[in-house]
């Protein structure tokens, strides 16, 4: 009987390996692994799409390949009463993937739900916004405040009668966006299908599965064949994948040294932890980094080429000061720079001193991600080459949290929106968790950072955006205070199947993956 | 094991044998720590991915450093959690077992409340519980493998007292006038410490086992001190890739380390238990 | 007869309100506990929330979703409000995935489920005929290999094992999928049972292939006992085979106590379930008991504690009270014996 029982359950587990995978995927369909599930629903008024592009959404606004912000549900938009009052005329005759028609109230329910539903979707600047007519919304904000814009190419406009039912939204959305949703396998896939209603280009792939997969099942995928855009690490950048091409898309995924701008005076953050660092609280110490740091080497052996030497924070986008770029890997003016600042090499040990103070501080970087570290390895090499002792420390991010007002960190950051540059370098923030984490403060910056905020027009907020990194004579960049050392612009790297076009992609923020569904309704197969 | 030792002429000194010979492999590996310089941590991207072999006797990883020295160092790394948490966690146990036999009925039903409530919430939850209110680290692992790891031993000695009690001898003795204290002291410590020790040895494997789990899980160690788990979790990250020796020798050494202990523990108990040593 | 069975029935209950009660203590205490737990976490769950959004999120917008999640009270109100919803049976929302935690853990545990009575079932019986045939033929070379297999697997860590046979079956000879319990392109509702068992399969095994080792060892241990007793000897004596004598004497013996045995490993199982889903993707509850933990959702943290409390305590009284239907005196060895 036992016997007859083991060789039973043999037999099936045989039969259960024989069968393999199904053929699954029907010819047409897209197969994505880039990531992107957002755990919580693709709710917009939760934070859904935050980062643009919400695929079930449609915008107000949005960027087009070159980063200008161009119309989506709108037509025109005005400032007016001093930056206070916004007002905009969407398009008339807009449905929903349901049939439903998108009207101004539907826009005002989204906005007003948003900004008070305590979610990921920043609208605390918005006073209350108010359909005006069947197709012109009026929005009233607390100050002025240009990176409202940016919350209008952001927010996914949700149908008001369906959202306001609160029958689980996030998990079954409805949208007026190029695809409509489909199913969802928590965890695992999301299907969704072209949108029949879509106002825009029609989008020539009328069905996409993305898949959630660490990056190295989403390799074994790839090489499986299995997928037709796969996004990888740069480590993985170099290997090859049959029936697909690399595509290196160019980011403002920076990576760079956050330096504390103050010395240590004992004071210490309501929390209890400490501020300052005597060494890099000197601008000397600060700059000379920047100047002996070899930008192209760290992108091409830490990234194997993936990546691109790094300036600020907005790198080669529309409010970025081409001027901050200086001549770096140049060890004799940094060595130069730390002489006239008054650090030298008194008791011949290697390392510079300034009033006895050894020019040595510790660089912490989030000890997960081998990228960081090995940025961080490489620069603490490149400071003892003039002279400046660097200790690495891999710590976790709650660690981080406790020694970023005293300790120099490697982050990264990028965003599609300047609100980051102000977020991280203006005084009034100093010390919040990782905001302005260095203390860094300069009037003129704060005051240039307050005017682009309060700005009427993107142009006029830009002017100032650019003036606060350098103005001629100060700036938060590394020709003025020199806050950071900006070391590298990530590639991000994706391979494509050899039968898909995707057209150009646009520069990508913080995030590697979902950004490259931008322009996906210009997705086509060529086979 | 059981059995086919008990066939041989003396299990007693075959017993005493098993465990000579696995001290001997354990002290072969601490010489061996001492021996290695920490140079193989460090990184070297020029010799990524060496395979086994190749220059380096367990292969390197992604970022050149050496697996050998790695494995070694975080095997101790293993070991000292297993051995803080073992003592850690059989210390409360018999402090909690000998409260609930000698202080009365009422610590007893606390004592016998608390172990309930620990064996039914899942160790593993109660690992990662512990470690999110310390926030991971060495010292996080510890405590919490001491907190999970207690009650199961707590019971036994709990059990083992209680009939202590009732027996004729401490009856005998607690009518002819000896305190409670004294009998504690003189009657049942003797009589439980054999028990501890068993105990102690035998939780060696599960406090390293389920280290290695949390820190596989990323709820323990920080990646820049080598720790087995830790490295089996990295290694995750290059299955496809074709690197398997990453996955391959961390797990095998774990298993003979948590072999070692089981083996010690088995003969050591089977040379203490009162019901088996006179085989 | 009758009154033999009002006196069993009679048993049973007692055994049940007693076990009740014993619950709701246990649910007290674990509740309490659990909560002071997270309460003093150096985590920060307002930051927990915003993840990696920290550079983009404003103070006002904090305020907001510190109120939203009513952080801004104190511990001891919270604990109240948190107290007074759990016995009304709401265990709050879920930070992660913006879901009420019931429905969170509910959907993830039919997930898990299926894994772990597949791996119960499957190491259960065959740990059982493992530990049989090892015992009744023992010192004969299919006991070695058995043995031999306990020996090294029996303390062996589970997500090495996953580890490697994901190496070997997956990547290797792609016999199986590398990751998620359900294939690509196909919505929930049009997945095939034999497509789910393939996702299964993997998780399944490597779950089982530890469990079996100790099931079949205390098996053996009983087989030989009543292998070696009189009664077995005199029934050879009178002519029976060993197949008879295995399946009359050495099963109804062994049987209870490995059930026993097996019903109070569910910890383990459940243990085991939380790292085979890391290792395979497997998107059960074990995977959200690690994101809740890594990502700080307190909420679904405190909810899983007190859902997986619930699940193990049933299996741990299932386990005592087979014990008292086998044998009132073999409660005391088994205890002993479980070390």
């Amino acid at each position: 009987m036992l016997k007859r029982f083991i060789s039973m359950l043999i037999l099936s587990f045989i039969l259960l390996c024989g069968c393999g995978p199904a053929q699954t995927i029907k010819p047409g369909d897209l197969v994505l692994a880039i990531g992107g599930e957002s755990a919580e629903g693709y709710d917009p008024t939760m934070g859904w799409g935050r980062y643009g592009h919400p695929l079930f959404h449609s915008t107000l606004l949005k960027l087009d390949e070159n980063l200008n912000t161009i119309n989506d549900l709108a037509v025109s938009h005005t400032v007016s009463n001093g930056g206070l009052v916004w007002t905009v005329r969407i398009r008339d005759n807009v449905l929903f993937s349901n049939g439903d028609p998108l009207t101004a109230d539907d826009v005002a329910y989204t906005y007003n739900t948003a900004a008070q539903s305590g979610g990921k979707a920043d609208l605390a600047m918005l006073k209350e916004a108010a359909a005006v007519g069947p197709n012109r919304i009026r929005f009233t904000l607390k100050y002025p405040y240009i990176g409202f814009i940016g919350k209008l190419r952001t927010l996914g406009i949700v149908p008001a009668n369906i959202h306001r039912t609160g029958r689980n939204y996030a998990r079954n959305p409805v949208g007026s966006g190029p695809y409509k949703f489909v199913s969802w396998t928590e965890g695992q896939q999301l299907i969704v299908e072209a949108n029949p209603y879509y106002y825009g280009m029609k989008p020539s792939i009328k069905r996409m599965i993305f898949l959630f997969m660490d990056e190295d099942t989403s390799f074994a995928a790839a090489k499986a064949g299995r997928v037709h855009v796969v996004a990888l690490p740069p480590i993985l950048g170099k290997q090859k994948i049959p029936g697909m091409t690399v595509h290196p898309v160019r980011s403002v995924d920076n990576r760079g040294i956050m330096f504390p701008c103050v010395p240590d005076t004992g004071k210490k953050t309501p929390e209890g932890y400490s501020i300052g660092n005597n060494v890099t609280s000197d601008i000397a110490i600060r700059k000379a980094i920047n100047y002996t740091v070899d930008r192209r080497l760290l992108a091409a052996t830490v990234l194997e080429g993936f990546g691109e030497p790094a300036w600020g924070i907005v790198d080669n986008l529309p409010w970025d000061e081409p001027s901050i770029r200086i001549k770096d890997n140049d060890p004799a003016t940094a060595r130069k720079i730390l002489k006239d600042g008054g650090w030298v090499d008194t008791d011949g040990d290697g390392i510079v001193e300034k009033n006895g103070t050894r020019a040595e501080f510790t660089l912490l970087y989030y000890s997960n991600d081998s990228v960081r570290q090995n940025l961080s390895l490489a620069c603490a090499d490149m400071g003892k080459k003039i002279g400046i002792k660097i200790n690495v420390a891999g710590k976790s991010s709650d660690e981080i949290l406790r020694l970023n007002h005293s300790c120099a960190v490697l982050y990264g950051y990028g965003s599609h929106s300047p609100e980051e540059m102000y977020n991280l370098f203006h005084g009034k923030f100093a010390g919040i968790e990782q905001l302005n984490a260095g203390f860094y403060r300069n009037p003129t910056v704060d005051r240039y950072l307050d005017k682009a905020m309060s700005s009427s027009t993107v142009e006029e907020s830009n002017r100032y955006w650019k003036l606060a990194q350098w103005d001629g004579k100060t700036g938060m960049s590394v020709r003025g205070d020199a806050a950071w050392a900006w070391l590298v612009n990530l590639t991000h790297v994706y391979f494509i199947s050899d039968t898909l076009d995707v057209g150009a992609s646009m520069i990508e923020p913080h995030g590697h993956g979902w950004p490259i569904t931008a322009n996906i309704e210009k997705w086509r197969f060529t086979k | 094991m059981n059995i086919r030792l008990v066939s041989l002429p003396n299990p007693r000194q075959k017993s005493a044998a098993s465990i000579t010979a696995c001290l001997i492999l354990l002290c072969s590996l601490f010489i061996l720590n001492a021996m290695i310089d920490e140079t193989g941590l460090g990184t070297d991207l020029g010799r990524r991915y060496l395979a086994p072999g190749h220059g380096s006797i367990l292969g390197t990883d992604w970022l050149g450093r050496d697996m050998f020295t790695r494995i070694t160092k975080g095997l101790c790394m293993s070991f000292h959690i297993g051995i803080m948490s073992a003592i850690g966690s059989s210390l409360i146990a018999v402090i909690m077992g000998l409260a609930a036999a000698v202080f009365g009925k009422k610590v007893d039903a606390i004592v016998a409340l608390l172990i309930d409530a620990f064996l039914s919430v899942p160790h593993i939850v109660l690992l990662i519980l512990v470690s999110f209110t310390l926030g991971g680290g060495f010292k996080g692992i510890v405590i919490a493998v001491c907190v999970s790891h207690w009650s199961r031993l707590a019971r036994i000695i709990r059990a083992e007292i209680l009939q202590l009690k009732g027996s004729d001898y401490i009856m005998m003795s607690y009518r002819l006038g000896r305190s409670r204290r004294w009998i504690m002291a003189h009657h049942m410590l003797p009589h439980v410490s054999s028990q501890f020790l068993i105990g102690l040895i035998l939780m060696f494997p599960h406090a390293i086992l389920h280290a290695a789990g949390l820190s596989f899980l990323g709820f323990g160690m920080t990646p820049d001190r080598p720790c087995i788990g830790v490295l089996l979790s990295e290694s995750m990250r290059h299955i496809s890739t074709g690197y398997w020796w990453l996955a391959l020798f961390p797990g095998a050494a774990l298993v003979a380390l948590v072999k070692i202990f089981d083996v010690i523990g088995e003969n050591a108990s089977r040379m203490l238990n009162p019901r088996t040593k006179q085989e | 007869m009758i009154s033999r069975q009002t006196a069993s029935i009679r048993k049973s209950a007692a055994f049940l309100g007693e076990k009740t009660f014993r619950l709701a203590m246990v649910m007290c205490l674990v509740c309490a506990m659990s909560f002071v737990l997270v309460q003093n976490s150096p985590v920060d769950p307002v930051r927990a929330y915003i993840g990696a959004d920290a550079n983009q999120i404003g103070t006002e917008q904090r305020t907001l979703i510190a109120e939203r999640w009513g952080l801004d009270r104190p511990p001891a109100e919270r604990f109240i409000r948190w107290a007074g919803q759990i016995v009304r049976g709401n265990l709050g929302t879920s930070m992660i995935f913006n879901e009420p935690v019931a429905s969170v853990i509910g959907k993830r545990f039919i997930v898990s489920l299926g894994l772990m009575a597949a791996a119960w079932v499957l190491s259960g019986i065959l740990g059982f005929a493992l530990g049989i045939i090892s015992g009744v033929w023992h010192r004969r070379a299919v006991s070695k290999i058995i043995d031999l297999y306990c020996f090294v697997l029996a303390s062996a860590p589970v997500f090495w094992i996953a580890i490697i046979l994901l190496v070997f079956f997956s990547v290797m000879l792609q016999w199986t999928p590398v990751s998620g319990s359900t294939p690509p392109g196909i919505p929930a509702g049009e997945i095939t049972l034999a497509q789910r068992l393939h996702h299964m399969l993997l998780p399944c095994a490597s779950l089982s292939v530890i469990s079996i080792a100790g099931v079949a060892l205390h098996t053996k241990k009983k087989t030989v006992e009543i292998m070696q007793s009189d009664y077995i000897l005199y029934a050879r004596a009178r002519g029976e085979s060993a197949f008879g004598i295995v399946l009359r004497h050495v099963l109804r013996n062994s049987l209870l106590p490995a059930i026993s045995l097996h019903f109070s490993s569910l910890n383990e199982i459940f243990g085991g379930s939380v790292l085979v889903e890391q290792v395979f993707g497997y998107p059960g509850l074990g995977k959200a008991t690690v994101d809740a933990g890594i990502r700080g959702d307190v909420p679904l943290l405190l909810g899983i504690t007190i859902f997986t409390t619930i699940f193990i305590f049933f299996g741990n009284a299932a386990a005592d009270y087979l014990y008292t239907v086998i044998d009132p005196r073999m409660r005391h060895m088994e205890k002993i014996n479980e070390y």
